[in-house]
């Protein structure tokens, strides 16, 4: 839908968020997108002749660093609609990351969002967006902003005992999860990575309950396992969802923890050894068959995951064997 | 395998790496070219992905570079077997340009293809963690390897 983009009106459909300080305010307009620096608070943007008024960049902590600003992501307002937006300008980096002493490279790719947006565009575990092309050629990406917060700080504040919460709200937590995993499935069959598969990546919907995937455009060069990482970052999130947060080795020694005795190298995740992936040894109320999903990614492990199929089976199993169904 | 089946073609899958030259070196220095032994040298170029490329002119310049690269490489490696004792004339190089979600199952379908009862690989002595996240194709091959005998060179 095309909008007249005059600044009268321009000023009529953001009134309800500017300041009236603001009430002549002369938008900076854009229909190139390809300098993302010079896209700033309170310019509009226009894709396909509609018109988005921006707002703040998104920030983001990886890799050891605490919230980095990132300048292709723009918190937006749909003039039209007055939805909130997340637009996603191109930006394609490349750089060598490292996980656990272990490089490999990563890049950004807004043809990969673009793809896959369009994918899951029928999928209730995803976020959802749709991708135009700017006036020169850049594929921009404009996202749905999904109400709602993490699935790590959902857990992370949870004010209960380990053993209240694994057997009190960790069954709801987990088949939600399993959609979760199940979305990953469909993204593989479709011969797709997620690429960033992280806890914060998985956002709870506060309008339908339901767990959602978000920023898909960032890639990792696979090597011979193209899905691996994928897995590696399921596996993760379900340690620290049975674990009601990381156990860290760390903490158990600040504690003294009465565990630790017992803990063995075989016993800490395979690339993050500061972490304990047989959270039986920590918490001996887990049910074995739950445990030994978790021990798939642990050092001690003599076979891997190879694929989501073998990752939800032994979930269900689990389910299955001790009726822990919410 | 069968006595039907049994041949003495060698296949020698390779990449650019210390792992792939140290096997073309064991073959060499282990058959000293002796007489009846095919060996050919396979490479499989499997370029990243599309979405790697911000454009195809990048992609184009990339796969320019690396097969000059690739080239290079096998011409190397049919040196050291030639070095070894091998005639020129049993010795095959080969380089396919593919894209493979797996590597080790495109080299099984390349050995599958030529009927080679041998396959060489370099171990890539990559650790626990680095094998959980990205495979390793050496492994691989050996799980998967039909109808055929797999020699790893650590």
């Amino acid at each position: 839908m095309k909008t007249s983009v005059s600044q009268e009106n321009l000023r009529q459909m953001a009134s309800r968020w500017l300041p009236i300080s603001r009430s002549s305010h002369q938008f900076r307009i854009h229909t190139d997108t390809t300098d993302f620096f010079r896209v700033e608070y309170g310019d509009v943007v226009l894709l396909g002749g509609r018109p988005y008024l921006i707002r703040h960049n998104a920030k983001e902590g990886r890799f050891g660093l605490d919230d980095e600003v990132k300048f292709w992501v723009k918190r937006a307002i749909d003039l039209n609609s007055g939805s909130p937006k997340i637009i996603k300008l191109v930006f394609y980096e490349k750089f060598i990351a490292h996980i656990g002493g272990i490089p490999f490279e990563c890049y950004r790719s807004p043809r990969k969002e673009a793809r896959i947006l369009d994918l899951v565009a029928d999928h209730k575990n995803f976020m959802k967006g749709y991708s135009i092309k700017d006036v020169k050629g850049n594929l921009v990406r404009v996202l749905d902003f999904i109400k709602g917060k993490p699935l790590s700080h959902y857990v992370a504040d949870m004010d209960m005992d380990h053993q209240n919460y694994l057997y009190g709200r960790f069954p709801e937590i987990l088949k939600h999860f399993m959609e979760c995993i199940d979305a990953v499935r469909f993204l593989h069959n479709h011969g797709e990575k997620h690429g960033d598969i992280r806890r914060d990546h998985v956002l709870i919907d506060r309008d339908s309950g339901r767990y959602r995937w978000i920023d898909y455009d960032f890639n990792y060069r696979h090597r011979e396992n193209i899905y691996g990482y994928d897995l590696f970052g399921l596996g993760n999130i379900l340690v620290f969802l049975v674990g009601m947060g990381d156990v860290l080795l760390l903490d158990l020694r600040k504690n003294d923890h009465p565990a630790l005795s017992a803990l063995r190298e075989e016993d800490v995740n395979i690339v993050f050894n500061n972490r304990v992936a047989n959270l039986k040894k920590i918490f001996p109320y887990i049910p074995e068959s739950l445990n030994r999903v978790l021990m798939h990614f642990s050092k001690g492990a003599n076979w891997f995951y190879e694929n989501t199929n073998q990752l939800l089976d032994d979930l269900k199993e689990f389910q299955t064997l001790t009726g822990m169904l919410p | 395998m069968s006595e039907n089946t049994f041949n003495k073609n060698i296949l020698i899958a390779v990449d650019d790496s210390q792992n792939a030259q140290r096997a073309v070196s064991y073959v060499s220095q282990l058959l000293e070219g002796v007489k009846g032994f095919k060996v050919l040298i396979l490479h499989i170029t499997n370029p990243p992905e599309e979405d790697y490329f911000p454009t195809s002119a990048e992609k184009e310049k990339w796969l320019s570079k690396y097969q000059l690269k690739v080239d290079e490489m096998l011409e190397n490696y049919r040196q050291i077997l030639i070095n070894g004792g091998f005639d020129p004339e049993d010795i095959s190089v080969r380089s396919i340009f593919r894209y493979c979600p797996s590597l080790s199952e495109c080299i099984l379908l390349e050995q599958n293809k030529v009927q080679y009862r041998t396959i060489v690989v370099g171990r890539q002595g990559i650790s626990r963690s680095e094998e959980f996240l990205f495979g390793s194709i050496s492994s691989k091959i050996v799980n998967h390897a039909r109808n055929c005998t797999v020699w790893v060179v650590e």
